[in-house]
């Protein structure tokens, strides 16, 4: 079944002069209990998206979307707050750059406290109290994080990055959550702390069949994190499917070109020779080609290419092109 | 904490012995007699003039010159006035509190309008009340004190009525003189009149204290939007929003407390203008305060009450600034643990 369902989803930043189309009609499924992947250069729009599905962008931004369904309800038809307080109940996100995620003047306790549910306790204030502090200290546990006596006192600064990374997650948590959203949980990481979060995500999703949309543009970590991938490019969507449909015949010119450019996916190719990569680099938000954008930096655009295409289904492998590499495999 | 108090009293330290150079280089700097300018003692015969220079050293170099001069200010002795010869010690006894209590109470009255004033207009920014609350601060901050101290007498001392235009307190009533801090005083006398001379004191604090209000008002108006714009901005406001907390929830608990971090920051900054506003208001309600008293100095060129009153002054403003970075230490946990002081 399918936990959540949007279709065409566009996102607009208001101006002053006429609203630029920061994502261009993307389409995201995620079933229960899946890993999924969204992968894309820097500036492709993909936290974007993601902050568009929890809510939380602010007046600058206008989404729309054909459909947004989450466990089978369509959202569309409710009001903007409405709408957040569904998703903030059953979706959770964590940032990139934890440490500037938790508010600097308030201890860890404070903050874990605050995220926790409070309607599952019983009994007076006082006896409440007792217990959120209990649910802190178990959130805690369930990060990895033993020693809590000395984490629920100290402030954001006082930890390390991954700690604050855990923290994160733990608050993420609270509200049991079906779906997190990890928005480049590794970024500006060492190895192996990058390593630590992304085994406890894992563990997390086997264990308690929480999904996990994970952004990220390290294509190492996603393909062996992720079940299916979805890419997206400048704001539209590229190419989705199972993580060994797009890894082994990825049907885009783009995927492709992702795939080239990455060394621990080309091992065989020879030493200190240069990896493939498209000329040129992503467009600014002000200066979008028409049509595909991707069509000024790819190798086989053709003249069809300044009209959009539409995404093609084949056996669960979508791909958004007119002349996809289905054919060449 | 202990490492930045002590950072703390070691910028003060500095910066008094600094102020004591300056008011003591003043005396050489001052035209007339340097040992006269000094001590103040203008009417006294050559052998008096001796014994008071044996006890400023003036035999020795510049250096013991200025520690002799140091010890008399520690012991107290700031010379007499030059104009009145009376000691300037009991002079700043006598006015610094009022001045003391003028600008404590601006202070507070500007904080309490401008920093909630300026909290709003970041939240409804682009919007009517941005745009008014702008507009008022823009105004508030273009008018010159001077005139707006004289206007307000017009208005609301000569045409309404509503308050007194001069003074501390009416002259029927007799406060003794124990703080200094007059309503303080007044709470600890056992006048059976002491609600009503509250009252008055009251009465006569509104007009002067809101005048010097104002200009700083504004400043906090600015200063509390443009931190609140900043955090509101912030990584965390957004986590906080994710977290499915709700906007006055996020307001509350985040938002104004790292909000205030930025503003009081800058509250000592403004102080010291906030004192100088205070000391044209004096003049013109005739606030028996420091302010006024120095500026008559400077008329009579009573050049050992400048001196004084100026260190005294510095001195004031500088513990008030050293006061708001406790307070800055105390809502923000970055500050305590920083190694250098800043």
């Amino acid at each position: 079944m399918n936990l959540l369902d949007v279709r065409n989803l566009s996102i607009e930043l208001l101006t002053n002069n006429k609203p630029i189309l920061a994502v261009d009609k993307v389409s995201l499924t995620i079933k229960e209990g899946e890993v999924r992947g969204l992968v894309g250069e820097s500036g492709s729009g993909k936290s974007l998206l993601a902050q568009a599905i929890m809510g939380v962008l602010d007046e600058k931004w206008h989404v729309d979307a054909d459909r947004f369904h989450w466990r089978g309800n369509d959202l569309m038809r409710l009001s903007a707050e409405e709408r957040k307080s569904i998703i903030s109940n059953d979706v959770a996100m964590i940032f990139q750059e934890p440490m500037a995620c938790l508010d600097p003047t308030a201890t860890i306790g404070e903050q874990l406290e605050e995220a926790v549910d409070q309607q599952q306790f019983e009994g007076f204030f006082w006896k409440k109290r007792q217990q959120r502090k209990l649910e802190a200290i178990n959130l805690l546990h369930k990060v990895g994080i033993k020693n809590h006596i000395q984490c629920l006192k100290s402030y954001p600064h006082q930890l390390t990055e991954a700690l604050c990374q855990r923290v994160m997650i733990a608050m993420a948590l609270a509200k049991k959550p079906l779906l997190l959203i990890a928005d480049e949980p590794t970024a500006a990481m060492e190895s192996t702390n990058q390593g630590q979060i992304f085994r406890l995500l894992a563990s997390l999703n086997q264990l308690k069949n929480m999904s996990i949309l994970l952004i990220s543009h390290d294509l190492e970590n996603v393909t062996h994190w992720t079940n299916t991938i979805t890419v997206m490019y400048s704001g539209q969507f590229v190419e989705a499917g199972t993580t060994d449909q797009i890894f082994k015949q990825p049907f885009h010119p783009y995927t492709r070109a992702l795939i080239d450019s990455s060394p621990t996916a080309n091992i065989h190719i020879p030493t200190k020779s240069r990896l493939m990569t498209l000329p040129g680099s992503i467009p600014v938000l002000q200066h979008l080609p028409i049509g595909c954008r991707l069509g000024p930096r790819c190798p086989r655009a053709q003249r069809e290419c300044v009209n959009s295409p539409k995404a093609k289904n084949h056996q669960g492998h979508q791909v958004s092109c007119h002349f996809s590499l289905k054919g060449s495999y | 904490m202990l490492i930045f108090s002590l950072r703390r009293l070691n910028l003060f330290l500095f910066t008094i012995i600094l102020l004591t150079l300056l008011s003591f280089s003043l005396s050489f700097l001052f035209p007339g007699n340097q040992l006269v300018n000094i001590s103040g003692q203008v009417n006294a015969t050559d052998e008096q003039l001796a014994i008071i220079g044996e006890s400023y050293n003036q035999g020795g170099s510049l250096i013991s010159q200025y520690f002799a001069y140091l010890s008399h200010i520690l012991s107290g002795d700031m010379g007499l006035s030059m104009s009145s010869q009376t000691p300037i010690f009991n002079e700043i006894l006598i006015h610094l509190p009022a001045t003391i209590e003028l600008t404590l109470v601006a202070l507070i009255i500007a904080m309490a309008f401008g920093i909630p004033l300026g909290f709003i207009a970041a939240i409804k920014h682009r919007s009517k009340v941005d745009d008014t609350v702008l507009t008022i601060s823009m105004l508030g901050y273009s008018i010159p004190v001077f005139w707006l101290g004289l206007l307000v007498i017009l208005i609301f001392s000569i045409q309404l009525g509503w308050f007194p235009s001069s003074g501390q307190i009416s002259l029927l009533f007799e406060i003794e003189h124990v703080t200094g801090l007059l309503l303080i005083d007044i709470m600890l006398s056992d006048d059976p009149f002491k609600w009503q001379a509250f009252q008055n004191a009251l009465a006569h604090l509104v007009l002067p204290a809101v005048v010097v209000a104002l200009a700083p008002a504004t400043i906090f108006i600015r200063l509390a939007r443009t931190a609140m714009m900043q955090v509101l901005e912030s990584h965390y406001i957004k986590a906080a929003s994710a977290k499915g907390l709700s906007f006055r929830q996020i307001i509350y608990r985040h938002a104004i407390r790292n909000a205030m971090v930025n503003v009081i920051r800058d509250v000592g900054l403004q102080f010291a203008n906030l004192v100088t506003l205070a000391m044209v208001t004096e003049v013109i309600f005739s606030w028996p305060g420091i302010g006024r008293w120095l500026i008559e100095s400077i008329y009579q060129r009573d050049f050992t009450a400048i001196q004084g009153g100026l260190l005294v002054l510095s001195s004031y403003i500088f513990i008030v600034h050293i006061l708001t970075d406790f307070i800055y230490a105390g809502l923000n946990p970055i500050a305590r643990g920083k190694k250098y002081g800043s």
